[in-house]
């Protein structure tokens, strides 16, 4: 037989975090110790079998893949140093670059060394859009303090349509539609698999109703409690960063549907309501604590993740920092930028405030290539385990 | 015969376990002068306590007491217990140990009657069948001992103790003043038989040990299973003396572990197959697991292991035990993966054996003088400081391994006594 290992997946393995795979024996301590790893289906001893193998077509379609919290327990109680829980990492990273679509950019997104273009994307066309909007200018103190940073993209006389919702739209919608895209290919193509491979019946399937009310639900339910991650042991420090940081992200997705209502539908009837909220305003106190619970959470996180890597001896992956960095600069820039406001500063705050165009931008676009896939992968993956347990799971 | 001060040549050999034993009597017999020096109050080391030993299945009796014999008989041989090193000083050569004889409370009067343990109130724990059972503060060390005389545990001792003990000898050879004596011999090299101790169980955690009786050691099981020890030789559950329907061996108990032993202890596969055989002796119809990561069985076993493996009511598992789960019936349950079926493992059974590993001793008390030893605490010979390594202080090995790796450090010990 000629085995042609696949060197591109260890490769890519080993630059995520996973170069301690080929010391496993598999002695399958780790799949005693994981908390998540369900009674008839221990994980992770047979993931690390099939990576040192090469098998990336079976680890990229099993749920326990993305169901790992990386709670490190496997890693600290590793007789080998073989670092399951960092594997299993390196696997998600891989997985999400393997099923990322375009395949250029997801695989630009994977490693540092696309940074430069990963940062000049967003920049040139947000700079392109501010040039095209012809609002090239900095707002003077008056209309700094009147508008904020609402007329950035400048202001036309279309009373049905604001001109800055126009180019905001045409640059964030568009990118998030190419990340929401990819990464639903992504899921579909998974979930199919994952059905092909668990052998359960095409035949008999739920409806979307169903679907979203026994398996969707249920899950999301169980995510936002953080039930999974409370049971970890070793790094169960990250709940204090992640769930704020999740909440934080739930928050500013009510304040951006509200503002979008508020400017775009309701401001078209009472125009009073444009313009920057006051402080009072509930919105504007849920969008100013969801702030700071994102700063505090990613601070949690970033403490930890060096924390990891002083005390465990967890590699520095680009695939870890990144996400940590895309968040900071999200909170970081927006924040600054209501600062800079109130300041009264209009240059330096409309540069923050191009800055922060840049980092929502990038979190969006490269929303499924990055860790921040695991919010469409990991929910996937949850919803799917409990489909495989109920009765569809049981039809064959 | 030799004086204290010793020959040219002569060879210092510290400890006095089979490979101790075996270095000074193949030096001596060679024509070399040896002094040979154990920690503890009797000859006989690891293999004293075991039932039965590789490779023939011999109780201990059988390879010890030719080895007592052979010493007794050997007047270039002079022996001490309860004597460790304390410096050394000198060229390779030309060594000045200063050993210390700790106290035994006991002088060469003794004849081993027995009447100071009859009369002596106070109880201690008694190490050699790891606190099983207990002994008297005056004991003899075990049934075996070499020298065979009492040793007093003076700090368990009550004052009704102490004269109850004195009152009951007969040929005044109790002695509570005894001091420890320091003393100085002059030798060429030095053999390091220092031997091993059972991995500490309490630190996997996972494995709960102390938390239920019926998990137990690989070594708890040898003395269990000996004539001699705290049962009389009846495997049962510690506690509650249950009979065994069930028990689970489990190996790499500490070994093959970064976190613990990282290497392999050579000996414990071995040991839990020769366990099955007590096991099947005494209980033809109990269940046995053997939970495993790779069975290994050195040297030329692997009929011996097959033999167990045809064993009806005896199952192989492929997967280590990292949990075990303390029962309200007195049982256990040890949970792991079998990584050939990829299921996840709660085997309820009365009794749980860990497979422990070896742990060099000088890993655990420290070098008395500086030696060239291994990232685990192993010895590594040094042949141009005239410090060479046997037994299980050189690597884990098994009786005949020992024996083997002793002769050789005679050997280089001669060759470089007469350089």
């Amino acid at each position: 037989m000629n085995v042609q290992p696949d060197l591109g997946f260890i490769k890519s393995l080993k630059e995520s975090g996973g170069d301690t795979l080929k010391k496993c024996f598999q002695c399958a301590t780790c799949s005693v110790m994981c908390p998540l790893a369900k009674e008839g289906k221990p994980f992770p001893r047979k993931e690390m079998i099939w990576a040192q193998w090469g098998l990336k077509e079976k680890l990229v379609t099993d749920p326990d893949v993305f169901l790992c919290h990386q709670c490190g327990d496997c890693t600290a109680n590793c007789p080998r140093g073989a670092k399951p829980g960092d594997v299993l990492g390196a696997i998600r990273a891989f997985a999400y670059t393997f099923y990322g679509w375009p395949a250029p950019l997801a695989k630009l997104a994977s490693s540092a060394k696309g940074l430069p273009v990963l940062i000049g994307i967003p920049v040139l066309v947000i700079f392109i859009m501010w040039a095209l909007s012809g609002a090239m200018h900095f707002p003077t103190k008056e209309e700094f303090a009147s508008h904020g940073y609402q007329q950035f993209f400048g202001t036309w006389d279309f009373y049905w349509y604001a001109k800055n919702i126009f180019f905001i739209v045409l640059i964030m919608v568009p990118a998030l539609g190419i990340g929401l895209f990819s990464g639903f290919k992504g899921i579909s193509t998974m979930w199919k698999t994952m059905c092909d491979n668990a052998g359960l019946n095409k035949e008999y399937r739920p409806s979307i109703v169903q679907f979203v009310q026994n398996f969707l639900w249920p899950s999301l339910v169980e995510i936002v409690k953080h039930s999974r991650f409370r049971e970890c042991k070793t790094n169960i420090d990250r709940v204090r960063g992640h769930l704020p940081l999740m909440l934080a992200f739930i928050g500013l997705f009510i304040v951006t549907c509200w503002s979008l209502l508020k400017n775009d539908v309701l401001g078209l009837i009472w125009p009073s309501l444009h313009g920057p909220l006051p402080m009072t305003d509930p919105f504007k106190l849920l969008a100013n604590v969801s702030a700071i619970a994102l700063l505090f959470g990613i601070g949690v996180l970033w403490a930890n993740r060096k924390k990891a890597e002083s005390e465990l001896n967890t590699q520095p992956t680009f695939y870890d920092w990144f996400l940590i960095w895309e968040i900071t600069a999200v909170g970081v820039t927006g924040l600054a930028a209501e600062l800079l406001r109130w300041a009264g500063m209009p240059i330096l705050g409309y540069i923050v405030y191009f800055l922060h165009l840049v980092s929502v931008m990038m979190l969006f676009l490269y929303l499924p290539y990055t860790k921040f896939a695991h919010l469409l992968y990991r929910t996937t993956a949850y919803a799917f385990e409990k489909y495989r347990q109920s009765e569809y799971g049981k039809v064959n | 015969m030799t004086d204290e001060q010793g020959t040219s040549g002569a060879v210092l050999v510290v400890g006095g376990g089979i490979s101790g034993l075996t270095a000074a009597l193949e030096t001596a017999e060679v024509g070399n002068d040896v002094f040979l020096i154990e920690k503890g109050a009797s000859f006989g080391g690891r293999v004293a306590q075991l039932n039965e030993y590789f490779p023939k299945m011999c109780p201990p009796s059988c390879g010890l007491e030719i080895n007592y014999r052979r010493v007794k008989d050997n007047r270039r041989i002079r022996t001490y217990t309860m004597t460790t090193v304390k410096s050394i000083s000198g060229v390779p050569g030309k060594y000045e140990v200063t050993l210390e004889t700790a106290p035994r409370f006991v002088n060469s009067n003794c004849t081993a009657c027995g009447e100071c343990a009859e009369a002596c109130p106070d109880e201690i724990a008694n190490e050699f069948n790891f606190g099983m059972n207990t002994s008297k503060a005056a004991y003899l060390p075990h049934a075996m001992a070499f020298p065979r005389r009492y040793v007093i545990k003076k700090d368990a001792l009550s004052a009704a103790g102490a004269e109850a003990v004195k009152a009951a000898c007969k040929y005044d050879a109790v002695d509570l003043d005894m001091k420890a004596e320091s003393f100085t011999v002059n030798v060429a090299s030095i053999i390091w038989a220092t031997g091993w101790v059972p991995y500490e169980p309490t630190k996997m955690e996972n494995l709960k040990f102390g938390k239920s009786d019926a998990i137990i050691t690989n070594m708890m099981m040898e003395r269990m299973a000996a004539p001699n020890g705290p049962t009389g030789g009846k495997i049962v559950r510690p506690g509650d003396d249950k009979a065994i329907n069930s028990i689970a061996f489990v190996q790499c108990a500490g070994s093959r572990d970064e976190n613990h032993l990282e290497y392999c202890s050579h000996i414990c596969c071995m040991a839990t197959f020769k366990q099955m055989t007590y096991v099947r002796e005494q209980y033809p119809d109990a269940k046995i697991y053997v939970f495993y990561i790779d069975l290994r069985t050195p040297g030329k076993y692997e009929k011996f292991r097959e033999d167990r493996m045809a064993d009806k009511n005896a199952s192989f598992i492929k997967g280590k035990v990292a949990d075990i789960i303390p029962e309200a019936d007195g049982g256990v349950t040890v949970v792991a993966e079998n990584a050939l079926t990829a299921e996840k493992i709660a085997q309820k059974v009365d009794m749980a054996v860990l497979a422990t590993g070896m742990q060099p001793s000088l890993s655990l008390q420290g070098a008395p003088v500086s030696l060239n030893m291994d990232g685990s605490g192993f010895i590594i010979s040094d042949f141009d400081k005239a410090m060479i390594s046997a037994g299980c202080a050189k690597k884990a090995a098994d009786v005949v391994t020992c024996t083997q790796s002793s002769t050789a450090a005679a050997l280089k010990a001669i060759q470089v006594s007469r350089r």
